[in-house]
């Protein structure tokens, strides 16, 4: 017996191949008063257009590796072109006294860098979020919520 | 209640979780919980706790947590449902105020009711409980009520800081896995969980369901096998072993596997419906009803009889006997009114209706069926729960209206949807929305627009069905086949497989042989 009732039941035969969606949750450090913004203003903060909160303090974004499949989605998402575009604008020498990009080799590591710096802002899998960082809502909307815009495949 | 002698399931606690029951000031007494006795009154902080590195437990009454503990050990370890709600209702019982023992019972109940006023209690009293186990309460309740976000938040912070409380680890996997679908997070718990202690059994169970349902189905057998040997006297390894082996198709072994369990344990009523289903599922509706009847007998709890029930008439729509059906389902329909249980009403309407070969007929039945979830009737319900069936009327209505070449009556379906999807972070509705989405794109033929939202919902065998006619109309005829053979291939007793998997059997087979016929010309 299973220990409560499926809501996904299906068992797939290996007659069809089996995608399962995750929403991508923007997380700042928990002391910062931000608690929405909108999905240009994230891009605004992507290309170091935005280098400063409201409260004077430095940008810094922590994302995981640009060619994981999750990551892809997130980059051509929130800079609207493809991902190599994305990464050129990531990777640009220039920004690093501006809006420095720190890659993370885990979920983990974003939850530690972006928990431990005040003006971090990172974006994880939704189920990995922790107390040591805040979920901001994008265009007013949070992970799991209809129409949610990182809601990812 | 069955009169089970404690100490034997402290026992078989500690071969379950590796871990001593909580509560050990004491022995716990013979029997029932309500014959412990409260021997020391106060904050009856759970000490053994620290040293075991699981979630402390706080009540001011022993009685109430030696029954808590006892409800864990009967419905999370050894999946004594009945057994263990008992324990629960006696916990909070003996400490009204007892915030944890609440939040547990609202979030195993069956009782839609119950779930809700638990809820509330848990909500209530949330202050007196420790700031752990306000988590673990947050957890809880966040599953239940949408507040998933902060439930998640409060779930990983308990993981994070007990790491070795092997319980934690397995209910909060076994959610990820079947409730959630995120299945590569639920398996990285329970796989770490058994590499930790690779006889923690409870683990063992929810990873091979997670590999089953994850489409991974060749990796569950072997678990199962050393499941069913770790324990040789306990019920539930046959009896998962069983529901693998059904959802794997193979209906002989299922049937064995789940007698083997009730030779164990001739109450373990999940084995009865087990094998009731796979009768059904076989085609042999004589014995299957013959089977659901023992086990409606053999649960005290009135969700879950009137749930069996259900079962029960759906044998008679499974062997084309509509009238039979029909009378069956307005029987149990009177049974869920008298048990004040509107969403199983709704659901019995929903079944007629999706059945009937009259689609104006059938949709007076869904009528009926939003009717049973009307206002007055809302109070009683967690929100969740309505709009969940609500959801599915509405995508049965748009299933059957498209079916019917009723597109305007489809169209309305999806208003109503489409409001509701705009609110609601519930998955079923989301995927209740995608699916009457994809029913009116079909109908009004947009092909690519109809597969996109309609393998949203590819667990459900209506989603299926129509997915399968987008890709044919759209041409895409090995994509058709392929979904075909998925729906085909689907073996649970859901009302919409009944419906929707006998016709995908009976064409894939057609197929094969119009191949067979081919090759040998």
């Amino acid at each position: 017996m299973r220990n409560r009732l499926l809501i996904f039941c299906l068992l797939v035969l290996g007659v069809a191949s089996v995608t399962f969606a995750t929403d991508f949750a923007v997380v700042v450090n928990p002391s910062n008063p931000a608690r929405a913004m909108t999905l240009a203003d994230l891009g605004k903060i992507f290309r170091a257009k935005t280098t400063v909160w409201a409260s004077g303090r430095n940008i810094t974004i922590v994302l995981r590796d640009p060619s994981s499949p999750g990551m892809k989605f997130v980059i051509e998402k929130v800079l609207g072109g493809t991902v190599d575009e994305g990464k050129t604008i990531l990777n640009d020498p220039s920004r690093k006294t501006t809006v420095p990009v720190v890659f993370a080799g885990s979920d983990e590591e974003v939850l530690k860098l972006v928990g431990g710096n005040a003006g971090a802002i990172g974006v994880i899998d939704v189920y990995n979020i922790t107390g040591d960082v805040k979920v901001v809502k994008i265009d007013e909307k949070q992970p799991f919520d209809p129409g949610y815009v990182l809601k990812g495949h | 209640m069955k009169n089970r002698n404690s100490l034997l399931l402290i026992a078989i606690a500690i071969l379950l979780t590796g871990t001593a029951a909580r509560g050990q000031d004491s022995a716990p007494s013979a029997g029932a919980p309500a014959q412990a006795s409260d021997q020391t009154p106060g904050q009856a902080s759970d000490h053994a706790s620290a040293a075991t590195g699981t979630i402390p437990v706080t009540t001011h009454s022993v009685t109430a947590q030696r029954a808590y503990e006892m409800g864990m050990v009967q419905r999370e370890d050894r999946l004594f449902v009945d057994e263990g709600l008992a324990f629960f209702r006696e916990a909070v019982k003996a400490d009204p105020e007892f915030a944890l023992g609440h939040a547990a019972l609202g979030y195993f109940t069956t009782d839609p009711k119950e779930e809700k006023q638990e809820i509330a209690f848990a909500e209530k009293f949330i202050g007196t409980a420790s700031p752990d186990e306000q988590l673990l309460i947050r957890w809880m309740n966040g599953t239940k009520n949408g507040d998933l976000v902060p439930a998640i938040s409060a779930m990983n912070d308990l993981l994070t800081k007990y790491p070795n409380d092997k319980r934690l680890g397995n209910m909060t996997a076994e959610w990820l896995c079947s409730n959630q679908g995120a299945f590569e997070h639920g398996e990285a718990i329970l796989v770490r969980l058994l590499k930790n202690d690779p006889r923690y059994f409870p683990a063992m169970n929810n990873l091979a369901y997670c590999y089953a349902m994850s489409g991974q189905p060749g990796l569950a057998p072997p678990l199962m096998t050393e499941y069913v040997a770790a324990l040789p006297n306990e019920p539930n390894p046959q009896d998962s072993y069983g529901e693998i082996m059904r959802m794997l198709g193979d209906y002989p072994a299922a049937l064995d596997h789940y007698r083997k369990a009730l030779q164990i344990n001739p109450n373990f009523n999940a084995s009865q419906v087990g094998l009731a289903t796979t009768y059904a599922l076989m085609g042999d509706q004589s014995k299957a009803r013959a089977q659901y009847l023992v086990a409606i007998k053999g649960t005290k709890e009135r969700p879950t009889q009137v749930n069996y029930r259900i079962l029960w008439a759906m044998t008679y729509y499974r062997e084309n006997k509509p009238i039979l059906a029909h009378q069956a389902f307005l029987k149990v329909d009177s049974e869920a009114h008298l048990a004040g249980l509107p969403i199983q009403e709704a659901e019995i309407h929903r079944t007629v209706a999706l059945f009937s070969p009259n689609p104006a007929v059938a949709l007076k039945d869904l009528d009926e069926a939003r009717e049973d979830l009307s206002e007055t009737r809302k109070a009683k319900l967690l929100s969740g729960d309505r709009d969940a069936e609500l959801a599915s009327i509405l995508q049965t209505r748009a299933f059957i209206a498209v079916s019917a070449g009723k597109t305007d009556v489809a169209e309305a379906a999806l208003t109503l949807l489409t409001e509701m999807a705009q609110t609601s972070r519930s998955i079923p509705v989301q995927n209740s929305y995608h699916s009457a989405n994809g029913a009116v794109l079909l109908a009004q033929g947009d092909y690519a627009g109809a597969i996109m939202e309609l393998q949203e919902d590819a667990q459900n065998p209506l989603s299926l069905r129509l997915l399968e006619e987008a890709q044919t109309k759209a041409g895409q005829s090995a994509d058709a086949h392929k979904t075909l053979a998925t729906l085909a291939a689907i073996s649970d007793e859901r009302v919409e497989t009944a419906f929707a998997t006998p016709s995908a059997r009976a064409a894939l087979k057609n197929d094969t042989t119009q191949t067979a016929q081919g090759g040998a010309h």
